[in-house]
């Protein structure tokens, strides 16, 4: 190590680092982490690209490649895109579907970036620190960005986004976290958030995986619900010009963008009432890019060099949950056969065609930092699955699935029916429409203890991309969780999950993710058979396009050819 | 002529209340919840609850009904409570947009299908009726989805004469309004096509083998006279009773098609107002259609009337 990688390393941990990046020094030198993992939790805590190339220069690692210049581009052109027409809200604060999300996350922007490998990165917050417990957050915010009506942001449009997002009637989830009282201004360009409990991971949540935590104006926040009569005014590569309802919109280029001018001069969105037009339209080049595609929609565009076919890794998955406190399946025995019986890569096979990635009964995706992969993984079993059954005395076990007519649902629960059914349990398949599935029943009755999402026997659930498994623990499957729809209490798995969502270091978390792992692999009350690939297609004409996992379309580097 | 006119106003004015009073009542046994349909699934039940409260959807039915109806009585469709919008805002430019596909698939359709159904009727029995028969008994047989993807693939895809979707852009000419409206026109025609030409042809076939057409042949007028002023116009009025019902259809009832080729038209609004449970969207969607149905009857008993002078509206009581 030369003289002044070792001079920058010793400054920076005396006169900057704190408890929890001074940790993070450690678990690299002491070879924790591997180099990817470190730059992940480098930049959730803040540390500048000067620091991080030392630190990487000082254990023999390469120092972090610089982004090449983007090679000549032809500028200009509107890019045409197709996104599912959506039946809620645009409102940021109400967002809940692909299409809408998509929509708004173009003129929209977040305060930090989750990028493909779950890394978060630096967006309209240009850097982050955690305090000694990482229970309070203070973010710098970017200098010099411009609203689509020509304001500066500041610190006030910060706050005050900040605070709509845990006000009543939010979608955002984000009120367990922190509450309005917590968020303050420092100065025109910081902002301080203080926790409600120590959270390790909070930059994740500011990003565009809480996607409805897109950064307004502080006028259009004072008065909720006008964020699409104002016009989306955001901080986004593309400002609105037009929205005809659930039709089509038309954007153009926003000159003041903050990360340089985009190549494109504006992009126009057809909305779509199903997947099949759509596929259809691309098809015949009346648009250049789906939002999202199910492997067999996308299959006409693999291997075909009119179009650029897509598939992303990502944390999405679906949860076959089983009712863990009553009923059939009560008995962990039993759950656990009914997981056993699942012959995982052949399912991705045929279900998702190849486009997903192998599952082991537990959310902590193979690429979260936090995952442990020591982990056994769970293989199909079916003498074991029937003794299972046998000593539990479910020999004629039946059950039904419910699941709602969404992307793979319906022929996931085919398959686990038919492998299920090889271990002689008889599985049955009621598939709802979107407004039943995910609502009371009957209309008006109380939520949490009737809706079918929530209550039934079996279901199917989606789950979308996250950078950390931090919510899928804790709604999901700690014992408080509001969307528990296995119904699973566990006063361990309750305690290891805490000590996880407050911990900062990696090592203690790996800790707990594979004590997770273990009592969920023994309890099963969720059966996650795999991680799904965010799939779509393009023109071959559209260039520089990186999906990410959550439906939003990054356009701001794109061109067309 | 005034006297039949009154009487269709007043059935069709009875006619409409009760097909809000069904739509309304049907909607009980709907499944859905506006507030959650806005909301989405993720919200939590106190904010669907207070959406609920502030729309009036957690009142009954027939309070919403009254509320609905008095609005009416002004002349106010409503507001939409899953858009907050006047739903008459809504349903405007979708009903254009219906017209607009009804037109041009009426000036392809109409046409071609009594052309077709002449043609056949005074081929009776050869292999021209044969073939014009059977086609359009296949064609009105096939779902039209089917229909439409067949032709999507063939004139979209693999010739790319034509555009698969059936909106064009904002502010587009009239021609290239039509170029992107003749897909699903020509999709309706194929599944209209048996059945208007089939009621044509069975009209015309009758007609042939009635006295008065004998008579005019015997009487030795050539051929093409006869066709035009006995045959057709004893053979035209069924045909005109049945276009007229497919009007309304055309205008009202083209879900699968306006989802198949993106088109914001009524019919797909409605479907989706019922699916959100939007009962003032859906009751004012229904009753503007109700309304097309009943005034595009009306015109055709008017010119059912004037092309058979042996029916006198009103005239039989």
């Amino acid at each position: 190590m030369d003289r002044e990688t070792r001079r920058t390393i010793e400054e920076f941990r005396h006169n900057e680092a704190g408890p929890l990046e001074n940790n993070v020094i450690d678990e690299l030198v002491n070879g924790e982490l591997d180099r990817d993992e470190f730059l992940r939790r480098a930049t959730m805590f803040g540390l500048g690209a000067g620091t991080i190339g030392a630190l990487l220069r000082m254990v023999g690692e390469a120092d972090i490649a610089y982004g090449a210049p983007l090679e000549t581009v032809q500028a200009g052109g509107t890019i045409r895109l197709g996104i599912p027409v959506f039946g809620a809200s645009l409102e940021p604060y109400l967002l809940n579907e692909g299409g809408s999300l998509a929509f708004a996350g173009i003129p929209g922007e977040y305060l930090t970036f989750t990028d493909p490998k779950a890394r978060i990165r630096p967006w309209l917050a240009t850097s982050w620190r955690p305090n000694a417990n990482a229970s309070v957050w203070t973010f710098q915010l970017r200098r010099g960005v411009r609203f689509h009506n020509g304001k500066e942001m500041t610190s006030a449009d910060v706050v005050a986004s900040l605070k709509h997002y845990v006000a009543r009637g939010s979608n955002a989830g984000l009120a367990p976290f922190y509450d309005a009282a917590g968020v303050s201004a420092r100065g025109r360009y910081t902002v301080v958030v203080r926790l409600k409990a120590p959270l390790g991971a909070f930059p994740y949540l500011l990003s565009q995986t809480t996607y409805q935590a897109i950064i307004q104006p502080a006028a259009i926040v004072a008065k909720p619900g006008t964020w699409v009569a104002s016009g989306m005014i955001g901080t986004g590569a593309f400002r609105l010009r037009r929205y005809v309802d659930k039709r089509s919109a038309e954007l153009v280029r926003h000159n003041a963008y903050w990360g340089g001018r985009p190549p494109l001069d504006g992009v126009r969105i057809t909305f779509f009432q199903g997947s099949a037009p759509l596929v259809l339209a691309l098809r015949a080049g009346q648009i250049d890019l789906a939002m999202q595609l199910s492997p067999q929609e996308a299959q006409p565009f693999k291997n075909n060099s009119r179009y650029t076919y897509y598939s992303q890794p990502v944390s999405a998955h679906r949860q076959f949950c089983m009712r863990s406190d009553q009923g059939p399946l009560r008995d962990p025995r039993v759950r656990r056969a009914v997981a056993l019986t699942i012959n995982r890569p052949q399912q991705i096979a045929r279900v998702m065609l190849g486009q997903a990635q192998v599952g082991n009964d537990n959310p902590f995706w193979k690429q979260f930092g936090s995952t442990d992969k020591s982990v056994k993984q769970r293989r199909q079993n079916l003498a074991l699955a029937r003794n299972l059954l046998s000593a539990a005395g479910a020999e004629n076990l039946d059950f039904n699935i419910t699941t709602w007519n969404f992307l793979d649902h319906s022929d996931h629960a085919a398959s686990i029916q038919a492998y299920a059914r090889q271990a002689g349990i008889d599985v049955g398949i009621e598939v709802m429409d979107v407004s039943k599935y995910y609502d009371s029943e009957p209309a008006g009755a109380d939520y949490a203890t009737t809706t079918p999402w929530l209550n039934r026997t079996a279901t199917l659930t989606e789950y979308g991309w996250r950078g950390v498994p931090d919510l899928y623990i804790s709604r999901c499957y700690m014992s408080t969780g509001d969307w528990n729809a296995s119904h699973y209490k566990n006063a361990e798995f309750d305690r290891v999950a805490r000590s996880y969502l407050e911990s900062p270091d990696v090592g203690a978390q790996r800790r707990a993710t594979k004590r997770m792992a273990g009592l969920l692999l023994r309890d099963t009350p969720v059966v996650t058979d795999y991680f799904i690939n965010y799939v779509t297609a393009s023109s071959s004409k559209v260039k520089n396009y990186v999906p990410e996992g959550i439906s939003h379309m990054r356009l701001a580097k794109v061109r067309l050819a | 002529m005034t006297r039949f006119l009154l009487k269709r106003l007043g059935l069709a004015i009875i006619t409409l209340f009760l097909l809000t009073v069904v739509v309304f009542a049907i909607s009980t046994i709907l499944p859905g919840n506006v507030g959650r349909a806005v909301l989405g699934p993720f919200a939590t039940q106190e904010s669907v609850d207070a959406l609920n409260e502030q729309l009036g959807t957690d009142e009954s039915v027939f309070v919403q009904y009254v509320d609905w109806a008095g609005d009416l009585l002004q002349g106010d469709l409503g507001t939409s409570l899953t858009k907050q919008a006047p739903t008459w805002d809504l349903l405007a430019p979708a009903l254009e947009n219906s017209f607009k596909l009804a037109f041009v698939a009426f000036l392809i359709c109409v046409p071609l299908s009594i052309l077709g159904g002449v043609v056949a009727g005074l081929r009776y029995g050869r292999f021209t009726d044969k073939s014009i028969t059977i086609t359009g008994i296949s064609l009105a047989a096939m779902p039209e989805f089917v229909t439409g993807i067949v032709l999507i693939l063939v004139f979209g895809i693999w010739l790319g004469w034509l555009p698969v979707t059936a909106q064009a852009e904002e502010g587009a000419s009239a021609l290239t309004q039509t170029k992107y409206l003749l897909l699903p026109a020509m999709t309706l025609t194929l599944v209209l096509f048996g059945y208007i030409a089939r009621v044509t042809r069975a009209g015309v076939i009758e007609a042939l083998d009635s006295d008065y057409t004998r008579t005019a042949y015997l009487k030795g007028l050539p051929s093409g006279v006869v066709v035009r002023r006995h045959v057709l116009r004893n053979a035209l009025p069924p045909t005109i009773a049945v276009v007229a019902v497919q009007v309304g259809y055309l205008v009202g009832g083209l879900v699968a098609v306006e989802v198949l080729f993106n088109y914001q038209g009524i019919g797909l609004l409605v479907y989706e107002a019922a699916r959100q449970k939007d009962l003032p969207l859906l009751t004012a969607g229904v009753l503007v259609i109700g309304v097309v149905y009943l005034v595009v009857t009306l015109i055709a008993d008017i010119l059912y009337a004037a092309l058979n002078p042996r029916i006198r509206l009103g005239g039989a009581e």
